[in-house]
């Protein structure tokens, strides 16, 4: 142990002089390109050792973790949530014995939990930083240890109890030790060093790559790993020293005048820091006694950068999030890149201004769900529209159009005034995931948007929809006990006409609540990042799951066509919420009944072609796969025939 | 009133406000009446239900936290279409928050008319004085002039005036019109009212906020 303690306070001191930490501009120059993997390396958990004794198993083991070769630790250290639970030490015996069975190579078996260790250091990034001294905090550390996860994340949030996540990663843990092995196996098998448990090339892609990725890339892998599938060094290769030259710019914005209202985005910025992740140690002041936690800074350097570099998004709520995430994972300069290529390539224009990739999006989920889970999209989004009623509640973003061409447009008019569901849709979409689902399985789904691009982010989002139909059926059952299944379909009751549509609406909202509530709770449960893949993406019959890239660049770009063109509609004819009394009056002047007429050609026009285009892409884009396996079958019968 | 539950009447509750005036914090202070420093920027909108006791009478509220940056707003408008309340929030400290409302409610008024909506008005952090920008004065007279039917000075953070809010608000809903007198009167009111302090059971997941909430603690941690 002593000696470990001596590794540690040497590493501490080479960190101080030549690790990310100068590159965190705590040093005189930016020099933010250099280190392989600073994050992982920089450790926080080693100062809290040397203030308070009773942490030091924890943190003794990540000294030795980045040359472990010795591998005398103790497994207890590397899950080492809480260091002097009787129950934690049982449970860390069983991890060894565990994946001593599992993997059958005892010297194996060691190193693999010794650099697992490497996950617990995860959480401690790099904010040893600017944290001149440790004494004192030791106490709040040490229970930030039991309660917060390897992330530095609290455990126990409103859907899941602490002891809930403890039950949970016993087994989960063994779950990462064994993958990780088999990730090791990997790579050494394709030639590819791990150096200092941190690879920096993977594998060409393949199948079994793409299981392993789907399995989870180890967490101290991570921020290499994903910087190598999103190609973020081809980046930044392209772009060298920007970020050093944006960061003089940021420098002198927020040096000068943090109030600058020639600059907005500087305050909205400001307003969020301190509203990202507060859960998390590594973003939480308390600890910092002098000054800001590194993290903060590094947040709004990365943040204030992006929104002078791409103006066209400038900052958008919840790029925080995804900025923070990346940064637990990645030095500040790649977590830059990083974030600009999710909100390029991964997530475009969902940060925009006016938000329109975002309900692009939820176009394309909402065709998804209507596709492939039909059994779903009977709760999110029932017949309601059929109805002359549904004005009041169905609409949601787009405004209402005239009723002469109100039915014409119903076939696919939830691509313009998405389902209610959607806003709620919208946030998986905007912040990837971060806050909506927890941690571990944000982070898988990370993992695989990365690898896969990101057609993943809706077949995860389907999976979530799936997983979430009992839940679904239990509190609309409650609800509507009576007759039917199905939420909306009430009518054909005994009530006059007029009483029932106001009965049908009032059950509408009703509804649509209860179905956001389900929606909105139910991913926050799904602690196990396994439960979506075993139960769904691995799954053959589920038939989302032949989802490919090219499928949702189609779909995006029909959704993008159609909204459009009601746009354009809705324009011409001038009709919106906020004018309805002058365009009804419009309506009435005959000169612009005809511009009403050109306009009504044009939205039949644009829906004609809508509802072909939806066909044409059912059968070109492979969008209805039973219609495709039908088609095989025919042209095989006709084969036959011949 | 209440059929087993299954009736009641519930009542849906916009939050309005820019970014970091406290529209989260005060729906946790009444929901659960704890209060954190911070809370994570809200993206999109949140949906929170719960029961309230009041008067012996048990209503249902709706209310949906939303995100407050600007471009955030083309998506909230048709959450603002069907709510019975829309609470515009801002921050003291922030006189930037306090110019805002103006635009949260037109936006309500273009949504909901002005008269299906009870309009209310809050100006949170008022434990922070030593940071004020908007007096009290300043927000009674905007609530006038902007036609709210509530104003209302509140601290989340030390829970003042959050129970009398929703209490006021409450008694401004149909389901209370009967047994109270006009509810919109003391509309420029700041001052936690003391009045009366009703006797209610309580009952399991139910909010009772017939109790007043005395505490006006002061001094910032922060």
């Amino acid at each position: 142990m002593s000696k470990d303690e001596t590794t540690i306070k040497k590493m501490l001191v080479d960190h101080k002089i030549d690790g990310p930490l100068a590159a965190k501009g705590f040093g005189p120059k930016y020099s933010l390109r250099s280190p392989s993997v600073p994050n992982l390396h920089a450790k926080v958990y080693t100062e809290y050792n040397m203030s308070d004794p009773t942490v030091g198993n924890a943190t003794g083991g990540q000294g030795t973790s980045i040359n472990e070769e010795d591998g005398t630790l103790s497994v207890i250290d590397m899950y080492g949530d809480d260091d002097n639970d009787i129950d934690d030490i049982v449970s860390s015996r069983a991890i060894n014995l565990g994946s001593g069975n599992d993997d059958g190579n005892d010297a194996d078996d060691l190193r693999s939990s010794t650099q697992s260790e490497n996950i617990f250091n995860t959480t401690s990034i790099n904010n040893s930083i600017d944290k001149p001294n440790g004494t004192g905090t030791g106490k709040n550390v040490q229970q930030d240890a039991q309660h917060n996860d390897r992330y530095g994340f609290k455990k126990q949030n409103n859907s899941i109890s602490e002891s809930d996540y403890d039950r949970w990663w016993l087994d989960y843990s063994k779950y990462c030790i064994r993958r990780k092995h088999k990730w090791q196996l990997l790579l050494e098998k394709s030639g590819l060093p791990i150096v200092d448990d941190s690879p920096i090339r993977f594998p060409p892609k393949s199948e079994k790559l793409k299981r392993y990725v789907r399995k989870g890339i180890p967490a101290e892998w991570r921020g290499n790993a994903w910087w190598y599938f999103a190609r973020g060094q081809e980046k930044l290769n392209k772009h060298k020293g920007l970020y050093d030259k944006l960061l003089v710019k940021v420098d002198k914005m927020t040096s000068q005048n943090k109030n600058d209202k020639t600059y907005p985005d500087l305050d909205i910025i400001e307003r969020d820091l301190n509203r990202t992740f507060p859960d998390n140690i590594h973003f939480q002041k308390e600890v910092f006694q002098n000054g800001e936690p590194p993290m903060i800074k590094s947040l709004r350097r990365v943040l204030v950068s992006f929104s002078l570099y791409n103006p066209k998004i400038g900052y958008c709520q919840s790029m925080n999030f995804i900025a923070g995430l990346l940064l637990l994972f990645l030095d500040e300069e790649r977590a830059f890149w990083m974030l600009v290529i999710i909100t390029s390539r991964y997530l475009p224009g969902v940060h925009d201004i006016n938000l329109e990739g975002v309900n692009i999006d939820q176009g394309v989920l909402m065709l998804c769900v209507k596709e492939y889970l039909p059994e779903i999209w009977t709760y999110i989004y029932p017949n309601h529209s059929d109805t002359t009623v549904d004005t009041e509640s169905n609409r949601r973003t787009m405004s209402s159009v005239p009723h002469k061409t109100q039915s014409s447009m119903m076939k696919n008019n939830f691509l313009y005034k998405l389902p209610p569901i959607t806003l709620c849709t919208a946030s998986w979409f905007m912040s990837c995931f971060i806050g909506v689902l927890p941690i571990e399985t944000t982070l898988r789904i990370w993992d695989c948007m990365f690898y896969e691009e990101s057609h993943f982010l809706f077949k995860a989002s389907l999976s979530i929809l799936k997983l979430s139909e009992h839940d679904l059926l239990k509190h609309t059952k409650k609800r509507y006990h009576s007759s039917s299944r199905l939420p909306y379909s009430i009518t054909g009751s005994n009530h006059n006409s007029s009483g029932d549509l106001l009965n049908n609406k009032m059950h509408q909202d009703e509804n649509d609540m209860e179905i956001f509530q389900v929606i909105q709770t139910f991913p926050k449960k799904l602690l196990n990042p396994n439960d979506i893949f075993d139960k769904i993406i691995f799954k053959k019959k589920f038939s989302f799951n032949r989802l490919d890239q090219e499928e949702i660049d189609r779909c995006r770009k029909y959704v993008t066509t159609q909204r459009n063109k009601y746009k354009r509609y809705v324009e011409l004819i001038g009709n919106d919420d906020k004018t309805s009394e002058e365009s009804s009056a419009t309506l009435v002047n005959k000169e612009n009944l005809d511009k009403t007429q050109d306009a009504d050609d044009i939205i039949n026009g644009a829906l004609s072609s809508e509802v072909y285009g939806f066909k044409r892409n059912l059968t070109g884009v492979h969008w209805n796969n039973s219609l495709k396996e039908k088609v095989r079958q025919m042209k095989k019968k006709i084969d036959g025939d011949e | 009133m209440s059929r087993s539950g299954k009736t009641l009447t519930k009542y849906k509750i916009v939050f309005l406000g820019e970014q970091g005036v406290g529209k989260t914090s005060l729906i946790t202070r009444f929901m659960y009446d704890t209060f954190d420093d911070h809370y994570q920027a809200t993206i999109g909108i949140d949906f929170l239900s719960k029961t309230m006791y009041l008067d012996d009478k048990t209503i249902r509220l709706q209310l949906w936290d939303t995100a407050g940056q600007e471009r955030f707003r083309s998506l909230i408008p048709s959450y603002i279409r069907d709510s019975r309340v829309a609470i515009v929030v801002y921050d003291i400290t922030k006189k930037e928050s306090f110019d805002f409302i103006d635009k949260w409610i037109n936006d309500v008024k273009n949504e909901r008319g002005e008269d299906n909506v009870i309009l209310c008005i809050v100006g949170n952090k008022n434990d922070l004085t030593d940071q004020r920008q908007v007096s009290i004065e300043e927000g009674e007279n905007k609530a006038k002039q902007l036609g709210a039917n509530i104003f209302m000075e509140t601290s989340t953070k030390a829970g003042y005036n959050v129970k009398t809010l929703f209490k006021r608000i409450a008694k401004s809903l149909p389901e209370f019109q009967n047994s109270t007198s006009d509810p919109l009167s003391g509309d420029s009111k700041t001052t936690s009212d003391k009045n009366d302090a009703n006797v209610g059971n309580d009952k399991a997941g139910i909010i009772d906020i017939s109790t007043e909430e005395g505490q006006q603690q002061s001094g910032c941690q922060c």
